[in-house]
Order: structure tokens, then sequence, then C-alpha cells
């Protein structure tokens, strides 16, 4: 027994080890530099950063608002109602969950741009065409596209927390003589607490340090594109690093404030769902209407990539409602580009040290948690949670500092000459919270007591852990370690700041340097962005077959 | 099959609250003995500090006189029926059985030996390809008694394995238990909280009460002999009489001529093949009686109430006890 717990706490100090060094060096290196109260001021009598910080908080607030009136609606159908399509309609909604934002912008410029496909339609009905993305339609443009890329973050948070819900609450409150809409207020709203937090919170934190969406928009008046900018001149003018400073601080705040929240939350405190009373079955005509929801929805976010489609299959696509001529000349195009080949390559090399990283880390933080209950396993899980409320662009920034400041990490983290385990590490320390969640759920909804019977017909720990835990866990690991891969594949701060040489280049970086080649640039891009999202939808399908409603757990706290 | 003998075992959980103060407890080779005691009293802390899964603060256990207490679980050879049967619903029936059997390295042939013997004990050899995950809630049951036999364990530990049956399931796999218990002259340790259960199947039974074995014995003596009021209250009705005694409802016969005190009759409850009688006495104590049969008597009228004073044990002191 005491050797056991010896070996679980090294493990633990490993861990601990690990997340200090990866996760809370890079945010120190980082508050080393910016926490600098005079270049603090300076930012803040810059009008320029001034606007860009109220513009990015702007951008949150209105993504999340998007975020949770779409979600919260389909959600509710989706509890309430049963309808032909019912599961596919579920999982097509993860749809714009396919491709990273800033690719899905591509494709809504094709639509929303002066020559664009909306603009196209109005001039064939003799309208002159408007530039929606003039003005504040770009800042409406960035969130719209953030949104729809976001919600289904959100609306399996939902889902979860409704399924949680005893139906027997809401029959109580009917009995009582509240109204549809008084037990939906009084009763199921307070109840989904938990899940509105938990998504809302991952939204708005998204949103506020988003960078691929407004750098593709050309909005460059917000926080983290002011951040990627400020890298070329950086040794001249440190005020980045301040910028990143109170970036990471209002996540930080928002994310203590979601966590307060969720404390006192009735469903967070154990109100589970016993009974599922099932769903209402719908009839005639009426059968049909939550499924066009969800089809109006899933159409909408899918636009974009539509257009993305559209545009990678044919030779023009510009003041025109349809595509011109059929053609694969944009894959060879986009294969042909010495970026491409090469970063299909980097990606996969990363993503898979990146995947293997954080599931190794992701296992040991939920066992140590939920199983081991070591002391200390609290901070591991605290850690582990952190990269949820800090932006991208910090901990990217960080670890571009400590390879400056540190000896040993210029050797193992030279983003010039070798940035492998610099970006495997900077993608996985950021994925290892889809794992955690995914475990821990598992680990959760295992009784504990299928482990103890293994120490009882006599299996050491190790035998129970590799014969009994690790085999009742598989279906959450893969799921954790699927997520942690693909979004590692498709990941753009990390990738945008830290792939510095061409011969380095990950999908992300190469994408984004592809677009930016007037004339074929567009065209092969998008053919790229194909690729991509493809790639990651059939993760994200394969993830929703094996965790089924449970794929929510992923997304939370 | 191992002699236990358990002595001075104590547990507490945060330091204070003590669910096990100082048991002392021998299960002698092949002896079926029960647990029994209200939730809480800590008689499933014993059996899993019994199986190595929890560590207790003091105290010795042996095994034909090989003290354990140092023993990880997988090393005791004390198999145990959890209460939800604990089958692993990633392997098949027959692999559920055949767990134990692989950790000790038994060969191939062994192997299936063993669990088909162990499966045509409880009568499951024919879902031996089966998943657990398709059993009811009996055959799971049964599963879990033969993962448990396969390894013919030092000790058989029981955690109220038919909490989770209907009533008529249950009846039968007391006796199925009984029997294989018996066949195999396992010894075992059984904890409870249905009375009927343990008074019907066990060698010896004993009351846990606060963390302490209040009385051990057969189910005769710890029925009829309880040694003290909470025993006697936890193992059946118990009437306070008018002599400060108490008395079981059974032991008392209704005569309407003669007998030890009067009393009015207010209540009849029948029950098919018996019937229990409620009375009022003068000083306003209720009094039930139990009876075979069911014969005419009339509410409200006065009875008299009779019993055997060899009969009479402690009475309750309170309704807290209850």
């Amino acid at each position: 027994m005491k050797t056991q717990m010896i070996l679980r706490y090294l493990l633990l100090a490993l861990l601990l080890i690990f997340l200090g060094v990866f996760l809370l060096l890079p945010i120190g290196t980082v508050l080393g530099v910016g926490c600098d109260w005079q270049l603090i001021a300076e930012l803040f009598r810059n009008r320029i950063y001034v606007e860009g910080l109220w513009n990015s908080f702007a951008i949150a607030v209105c993504t999340t608002g998007m975020v949770f009136l779409i979600s919260l609606g389909l959600a509710l159908l989706y509890d309430r109602y049963d309808f032909p399509g019912k599961a596919f309609a579920n999982t097509a909604l993860l749809i714009p969950m396919v491709l990273p934002p800033f690719v899905g912008a591509l494709g809504f410029k094709q639509l929303l741009g002066y020559h664009g496909v909306f603009n196209a339609l109005l001039g064939h009905l003799g309208i002159a065409p408007i530039d929606f993305l003039s003005g504040s339609g770009v800042f409406w443009a960035v969130c719209f596209i953030e949104a729809l890329h976001l919600f289904p973050i959100c609306y399996l948070n939902l889902v979860t927390a409704l399924g949680n819900i005893d139906p027997a609450m809401s029959e109580a409150a009917a009995n009582l003589g509240a109204t549809p809409w008084q037990r939906f207020l009084k009763v199921r709203l307070p109840l989904m607490r938990s899940g509105i937090l938990a998504g809302c919170s991952i939204t708005l934190i998204w949103s506020f340090t988003e960078l691929g969406t407004p750098l593709m928009f050309g909005f460059t008046r917000t926080t983290a594109v002011q951040v990627f900018n400020g890298l070329t001149e950086l040794e001249s003018n440190p005020i980045p690093y301040a910028l990143v400073v109170i970036m990471l601080a209002v996540s930080a705040l928002l994310y203590l404030i979601a966590k307060a929240a969720l404390k006192s939350s009735p469903a967070a405190s154990g109100g589970k769902g016993i009974i599922n009373s099932g769903c209402i079955p719908l009839h005639s005509w009426r059968k049909f209407l939550p499924g066009t929801a969800f089809g109006v929805v899933t159409l909408l976010a899918g636009l974009p990539h539509i257009a993305l489609i559209c545009c990678a299959f044919s030779t023009r696509y510009s003041g025109t409602v349809f595509p011109e001529n059929f053609t694969l000349e944009n894959f060879q195009l986009a294969l042909s580009n010495a970026l491409v080949l090469p970063s299909i390559a980097n990606s996969l090399k990363y993503s898979f040290l990146a995947m293997f990283i954080a599931c190794a880390a992701g296992l040991l933080v939920a066992l140590a948690a939920v199983r081991w209950r070591l002391k200390g396993s609290g901070i591991a899980d605290m850690l582990a949670m952190l990269p949820l409320a800090v932006p991208g662009v910090v901990f990217a920034f960080g670890f571009l500092g400590m390879s400056v400041k540190f000896s040993w990490a210029s050797l193992l983290f030279d983003p010039v000459n070798d940035p492998v385990w610099l970006l495997s590490i900077a993608y996985a320390v950021r994925r290892i919270p889809y794992v955690v969640r995914a475990v821990s759920s598992g680990l959760e909804q295992t009784p504990e007591e299928l482990e103890n019977a293994a120490r009882n017909f006599g299996a050491g720990p190790f035998r129970t852990l590799v014969k009994i835990t690790l085999p009742l866990v598989t279906a959450n690991l893969i799921v954790g370690g699927l997520f942690a891969f693909s979004f590692s594949m498709l990941e753009v701060s990390d990738s945008l700041i830290l792939a510095q040489k061409q011969e380095f280049f990950p999908i992300t970086k190469a994408l984004f340097e592809l677009s930016q080649i007037l004339g074929y640039g567009t065209g092969a891009a998008s053919a790229f962005g194909v690729w991509a999202m493809f790639f990651l939808g059939a993760t994200l399908c394969a993830g929703a077959l094996l965790l089924g409603k449970k794929i929510g757990a992923v997304f939370k706290f | 099959m191992a002699e236990v003998i358990i002595e001075k075992l104590t547990k507490s959980y945060d330091g204070s609250v003590k669910v096990l103060d100082g048991v002392d407890l021998r299960i002698n080779q092949g002896e079926l003995v029960f647990l029994l005691g209200p939730s809480g009293c800590g008689k499933s802390t014993l059996l899993r500090i019994l199986a190595g899964l929890v560590a207790p603060d003091s105290g010795t256990i042996s095994f034909d006189g090989k003290n354990i207490i140092s023993l990880p679980p997988e090393k005791r050879r004390a198999a145990m029926v959890f209460q939800n049967y604990a089958l692993w619903p990633h392997l098949n029936v027959f692999e559920n059985v055949a767990f134990g059997l692989r950790m000790e390295k038994c060969s191939r042939q062994e192997i299936g030996k063993k669990v088909m013997e162990a499966l045509e004990q409880v009568r499951m050899s024919s879902f031996a390809k089966g998943s657990v995950t398709q059993l009811s809630g009996g055959q799971q049951q049964r599963v879990a008694l033969a993962r448990a036999l396969a390894v013919e364990p030092a000790l058989l530990l029981l955690d109220e394995p038919l909490s989770n049956l209907d009533a008529n399931l249950r009846d039968t796999m007391r006796r199925e238990i009984k029997r294989i218990c018996t066949e195999r002259k396992l010894t075992a340790l059984y904890v409870t909280h249905d009375r009927r259960e343990a008074l019907s199947m066990a060698d010896r039974a004993g009351v846990m009460h606060k963390g302490k074995l209040s009385q051990i014995g057969t189910p005769d003596e710890i029925y009829n002999h309880p040694s003290d009021s909470f025993t006697a209250r936890f193992l059946g009705d118990v009437n306070r009489l008018p002599c400060g005694g108490g008395i079981r409802p059974e032991r008392l016969r209704i005569s309407e001529t003669q007998g030890k005190f009067r009393a009015r009759l207010l209540e009849r409850s029948f029950f098919g093949d018996s019937c229990e009688w409620l009375f009022e006495i003068s000083s306003g104590e209720k009094v039930l009686v139990r009876e075979l049969g069911a014969p005419e008597r009339s509410a409200g009228k006065e009875y008299f109430l009779d019993y055997d004073e060899a009969f009479l044990i402690p009475a309750p002191e309170s309704d807290d006890e209850k």
C-alpha cells in the first residue's frame, strides 16, 4: 500500500512539475515583462489600444449573446421533442466546428463581400450592391462568424444540463399550477445554470481572445490582432506584452466569475436527473418543425463552408451567385505550393505528439483527482483547466519569451531552427482540459466498485488500471484524444506566432499565408481549407458516435 | 477455507466519527456468520476492511492464525460478492468469472473447468458467453456469486447481496446461497439489515450497533435471548409489559377468562395465515399480539393477556431505539 502511494505521489509530482513548467512558467514569463505599470499606463493612454480592448470585449459580449440564443432554442427543442432525423440533426450541428472560424471567414467573404454571392443576387433583382463588410459591418461579421463556429459548444453544454434535470421537477411545478413558460423560467432555466455558465463562459473567453477571424477580415483594432501585429517590432515596442497581460487578467476574471457562479449552481451541486420520462412525440406537420429549425441553423452555419467548397471547385467565383466552371485546379495549385505538403506533414507530427502528451497528462490528472484523491490533485486539476481561461496568444507569447529568457528552454524550444517540441507542447497544454474532462467524466460514471472488485479478485493496482479502469474509459480517452488531435491540427494562435520558418509551418499558418497570395491564393486556400474541413469533420463525427450526448462533458470546466 | 479471527478492530473517518469501536469476532472454519445492524452501524466497513479495501485504524485480522492486516486486497483471498454485483461490463459472463483465476495464473484448462463448475453451481452455465449487461438482476447476482466461488476463497464476503432483488427471487437465492455454502463448507461473512435473511440462513449471527458488536450467537439465541433492548428491538417487535419486562408479540396469549393483565382490543390486522391484534392497557401503552389463524374477536371489548415468564426479554427503553 505504501509503495503504491509513494508511486502515485511521485507521478503527481512529475505532473505538477510538467504543468508548472509548461503552463505557469509561460504565463509567468509574460507577466514578468508585461506587468510593468508604466507600460500598462502607456497602453491605456493610447487610443488605438483602448479601442482594440473595447472592440474585443464588444465582440465577446455580442458573440456570446448570439451563441446563447441559438443554442438555448435548439437545446430545448432537442430535449423536449421527438422528431424525424433527430440524431442526424444533432450530429450535423457539429459542422460549424469543422473549421477554425478564420477559414469560415474566407467563405463568409465570398458570401457577403462586395463581389460576393448576396450582392450578385441583389444585382439580379436590380438593387445596387451593398458593402456589408465595411464600417460596423465587419464587426458584426466577426461576431456572426465566431457565433456560428462556437454555438455547438454552448449547445452541447445545454443539452447535457437539460438531460440532467429530473423531469419530476418540472412535473411537480405543473402539478402546482405553473404554466409551461413559468416552468421554464422558474424551474428548468435555474437548473440549467451550470450548463449555461459553462457554455457561455467558454464562448466569452474564446471570442474575447480570438485572433484568426478578425485577422482574416482585416479588423485590426482588436487586442489579439494588435498583439500579433506587434510581434515584428517586439524588441523596440514591448506594448504587446502589456496587452497580453490585460487579456490574461480579463479572461481570468471571467473564468473566476463563472467558477464562483457554478459553485452556487443547484445543478452543479448534485441535482442530477434520475429518471428520463422521454420526449414528446410530435404529429402531422408539427413533427417537421424542430428538424427545420435545426436545418436552418445548420445551413446558416454551413454557408461559409459551402461557399468555401464552391470556391475551391471553381475557376472563378466572384460577382456571381453560383461558382463558374468546375475545376480541380485549385487543389492541384494548393498541393503544388511549396507551403502545403510540408505543412500537412508538420501538422501531423506536431498534433500526434500533442495528442500523446495531452492524453498522458490528462489521464494522470483525472486519475489523481477522481480515483486516487491525492493531496495536491486538486491543484493539478485546477492547473490543467487553466488553458480554458488563458488565451492562446498568452501561451504563445510565454513560450516565445521562455525561449529567449532561459537557456534550457532555448535548447528545447528554438522557434527559428527547431520548433517541433515547442509547437507540440504548446498545442498539448491547451488541449489537456478536453482530455481531463472527457476522462474524468468517464471515471465519475464508472463505479469505483468495479475496480475494487478487481483488487478483491487478485489484480494489483497496475493490472486493475490496465484490465479494468482503462478499458472502461477507453471511449472517453479516445474522444479526448480526438479533440486534442483535431484542435491541434487547426490551432491558430500558437501556429501563427510560434512557427517562424516556412519549413516548419503547420496547416493553419500555411492556410493563412496562402490566402494572402494575390491571384490564385483564395482558390488554393479554399481547396486546402476543404481538405482540413473534412478531416476535422470526420474526427468530430467519430467522437459524437462514441460518446453520444455525453460529448458535451468535454466542453466543461 | 480459513478460520478468521478479528481482534479489537477500530476505524474512524475524519478522525472523529467512529465507525468501528473495538470489534472482536471469530468465524470458525466452514461457518456462515451474519452481521446485522441498521445503516451506518459499521457492518459494511468491517466487510471492506476484511477485503482490504479499507485500512483499519488499529486491531488485527488473522486467517488461520496468520495476520493479514498488512496484505493488499489482491493477496487476501477474501472474495467478495458486492451489493451492486460490480460485474465488469466490458467482459462477458465467462471472463468475469475467470478474472480471479487469470490473476492467479491458472492454466487455460483449469480456468475453463473451474469457471464452468462455478457457473453450474449457480445454474448459469448456459449464459457463459453472454454479456453481463443483458442479464436480469437475479442472474447478475448469480454470476457475482460464481465469480467469488471460482477462486475458492479463504473467506467469502457477501455485502447485502440480495438487497436489489424482488421478494420472490430473494427467497430463492437465500436457499441457493445457503445450499452452496453448506455444500462447499465455505467460511463466509454475510452482511445484511434484513433480519429474516439472517435468522433463516445463519449458523451464527451478530448484531452491530454504533460500531460495536452488541451480541453474537445462534439465530435462536439472539432472537429469544437478546442481551440488550437494542438487539431485542432490532430482531423483532417487543411489547413493554406492565411488569417492566419485554415480550415478543407471538409469545402472548389472548383469553376471555384469565391472564396476567387486562387489555382492551383496538384493531385487527389480517395477513392470511396469521393476524395481529392491537391492545391498549390501562396505562395507555399499546400491546401487539400475533397469532396463527384469525379467530373472531370484537374490537372495544376487554380481554386477558397471558405469557410465560421464561420468554421475557429486555424491554425497549424509548422509541429512539427502534
